[in-house]
């Protein structure tokens, strides 16, 4: 093949041949233009879509975490005496949790939730207050600006300490330094020891800060919360959150965790274990759906598409007939001719394809700039879009090409 | 014993019982390397008929037909074809080249279709082009050329590949009689190098410059004059009014 040429004689042909019938040929290429654009720009669109929302999880401190929060054991009637008694979820919980696989387990947070006035020289605010402990500062993203965070001997003392969100920080301290200066939460004076940075992230351009709320934190030592603000021996807590990176022990590490809570807690289910990698998994399998209906729509144009080139090949063999006929007669096999009609439509398709792709990409960019998010492709939306035009365009090729293949040399010299 | 055609009992049947068209009925014709023979015969005779199946685009209906020592009346599509290719050199009236190919890329079609390579290909067919007198168009599409250039070109396509026959249909039909008679020196010059031809016309000129004449007539052979083998095997079985019509 490659000794004689043959090939590039075919392609050169072809290329003179569609050069020839540019209008005819740009409308053939239409179809595939617009079936690669669509399905490239679909999943681009989608992917740059789900990026983004990946980037948000990732500045909440990551997918990585296993939450454990209270949950209330009794559904109806009256509690028993044993649910009563149960103290629910406590530092030991948290402790407890780490020791069951501490090479697996990469951080520990708990959390405890209270709200009191606080009383600055500028300010004077309900607020809601988050009593923290262990991790949980780089579990959710937070990072120390001005100042320090807790130390342990903070946490294990329950050190009236207090760190202050960006936007708590400017309520409080409009006018200067917050850290070392003096507020009142509840009747408890704390010291400010540590002001955060500020938490942006804006979905699309044009949004607001959703994390403006995260700016808000007041944060305490979890144990100072729970004894001084809520007077609560028991140092119960809301929330405890394990970060485990391999996702594959999250499953046998919920398990022994399950049992280990049931247990501290009396055999009493008064917990609820939940998996925010799960979370997001099932969220991003009903983003495969929008792939599915995109590449749907893309695969649907090319079949029309396709439907048009083989009317248009079809008309178009009538008139090159008798071109076919002399072909034969001078020696063309029926396999040639063939051979000839499928580079001549997957030349076009090639083509088609090629210009596709830069509009999917010129359709994407203007699509994710309209929606106000960054534009993310990835190399698998080209190979999935450049190879559903070139197996549709081969499907579609072939009727004409075979009709073309098996005309009678004489019938074809002789039509008119 | 070197039968460049040989025929038996060729029929041609088209269409099936009620409408059938008997073209050919029992056509016995031997043609020896080196021959040029005229094929002649009013429309409906049966020539082109005869011409498709001596130039292997059709099959016939029944008979036998060997070109050069080959029996191809049972031939598949593709192996006609080869046959085309390696050993018949088709000459149209129309000329039939093809308008966006160069004319030097019309003469290396054949060669490409033989699986000759590149090079060979182009030297080959510049060396035809020589042959037929127009090396200097060779980079030129058809539609610039004038119709006897064309018909030049035609015949430098169908000797490209040193086929055992020649075959032109009225190849100076569409053709001013100057052009036609330089071409028809073209042929006589190829007879001369040896080649065999088979030419239809309805010329009686053009015939006469043929050293055998075959003449059809409702599908049978009623005349092959200057014939260097067998005489038809079959003479109409009833004077034929027609033979004494061509014979007055």
């Amino acid at each position: 093949m490659s000794r004689t040429g043959a090939f590039s004689e075919r392609f050169r042909n072809a290329w003179v041949e569609m050069r020839e019938n540019f209008g005819r040929s740009t409308l053939q290429a239409l179809g595939v233009m617009l079936g690669v654009a669509s399905v490239l720009g679909g999943f681009s669109i989608s992917d740059s879509q789900r990026k983004r929302s990946d980037e948000a999880w990732m500045k909440l401190g990551g997918m990585d975490k296993l939450n454990v929060q209270p949950a209330a054991a009794v559904t109806d009637s009256q509690p028993s005496a044993l649910q009563m008694a149960n103290l629910g979820l406590r530092s030991n919980d948290a402790t407890g949790g780490e020791e069951l696989d501490s090479k697996s387990v990469q951080g520990v947070s708990v959390q405890k939730n209270a709200r009191a006035r606080v009383i600055s020289p500028s300010a004077d605010q309900e607020r809601a207050l988050t009593g923290i402990g262990g991790d949980y500062l780089p579990l959710n993203g937070y990072e120390i600006e001005k100042g320090r965070g807790f130390a342990a001997e903070d946490i294990a003392k329950a050190s009236p300490v207090a760190i202050l969100g960006f936007e708590a920080a400017s309520v409080f301290f409009p006018t200067g330094e917050a850290v070392g200066q003096t507020m009142r939460v509840g009747s408890t004076p704390v010291t400010v020891i540590g002001v955060l940075k500020e938490k942006v992230f804006r979905f699309r351009n044009s949004q607001g800060n959703r994390f403006a709320w995260r700016n808000r934190i007041v944060a305490l030592p979890s144990t100072l919360v729970s004894t001084r603000m809520q007077g609560d021996a028991y140092r119960r807590l809301d929330r405890v959150v394990f970060r485990i990176p391999d996702l594959n022990v999250m499953q046998k590490f919920t398990t022994g965790l399950t049992q280990l809570l049931k247990s501290n807690h009396r055999g009493q289910a008064d917990f609820r274990i939940d998996d925010i990698g799960a979370r997001i998994r099932k969220r991003r399998s009903q983003g495969d759906v929008y792939n599915v209906i995109f590449m749907l729509s893309g695969v649907l144009s090319l079949i029309g598409g396709g439907m048009v080139n083989v009317n248009i090949q079809m008309a178009t063999l009538k008139e090159r007939v008798r071109e076919v006929g002399v072909k034969m007669a001078i020696g063309a096999s029926g396999r040639e001719v063939f051979k000839e009609f499928m580079t001549e439509a997957l030349l076009i398709t090639g083509f088609g394809s090629f210009v596709g792709l830069f509009l999917g990409i010129a359709f994407s960019k203007v699509i994710t700039a309209a929606i106000g998010i960054p534009l993310f492709m990835k190399a698998d939306s080209f190979v999935w879009a450049t190879g559903l035009a070139v197996a549709f365009g081969f499907v579609f090729a072939l009727f004409p090409a075979f009709k073309a293949s098996r005309l009678s040399p004489m019938e074809a010299l002789r039509y008119e | 014993m070197s039968h460049i055609i040989e025929t038996r009992q060729l029929t041609k049947v088209f269409g099936s019982n009620g409408t059938a068209v008997h073209a050919l009925r029992g056509i016995d014709l031997t043609v020896e390397r080196g021959e040029f023979v005229a094929l002649v015969g009013p429309s409906g005779s049966g020539k082109s008929t005869l011409m498709a199946i001596i130039g292997c685009l059709d099959s016939p209906t029944g008979g036998t037909y060997a070109l050069d020592g080959h029996a191809v009346e049972k031939l598949s599509g593709t192996a006609l074809a080869h046959i085309r290719n390696e050993k018949l050199g088709f000459i149209f009236q129309s000329y039939n080249l093809l308008p966006k190919a160069s004319i030097l890329r019309n003469v290396e079609l054949p060669l490409l279709y033989a699986g000759v390579g590149r090079k060979e290909r182009r030297v080959r067919a510049m060396e035809l082009l020589e042959k037929v007198g127009i090396p200097d168009k060779a980079n030129v599409l058809p539609a610039a050329l004038s119709g006897g250039q064309r018909q030049r070109v035609a015949v430098a396509r169908a000797l490209a590949n040193r086929p055992a026959l020649l075959l032109a249909d009225e190849p100076t039909g569409a053709l001013d009689s100057k052009s036609g008679a330089e071409v028809l020196e073209l042929f006589k010059e190829l007879h001369q190098q040896g080649n065999t031809i088979v030419l239809v016309t309805h010329d009686a000129g053009i015939a006469a410059l043929a050293q055998r004449r075959v003449e059809l007539r409702d599908g049978n052979i009623v005349l092959d004059h200057g014939t260097t083998s067998t005489p038809p095997s079959t003479p109409p079985s009833a004077p034929d009014p027609h033979l004494q019509q061509a014979a007055a």
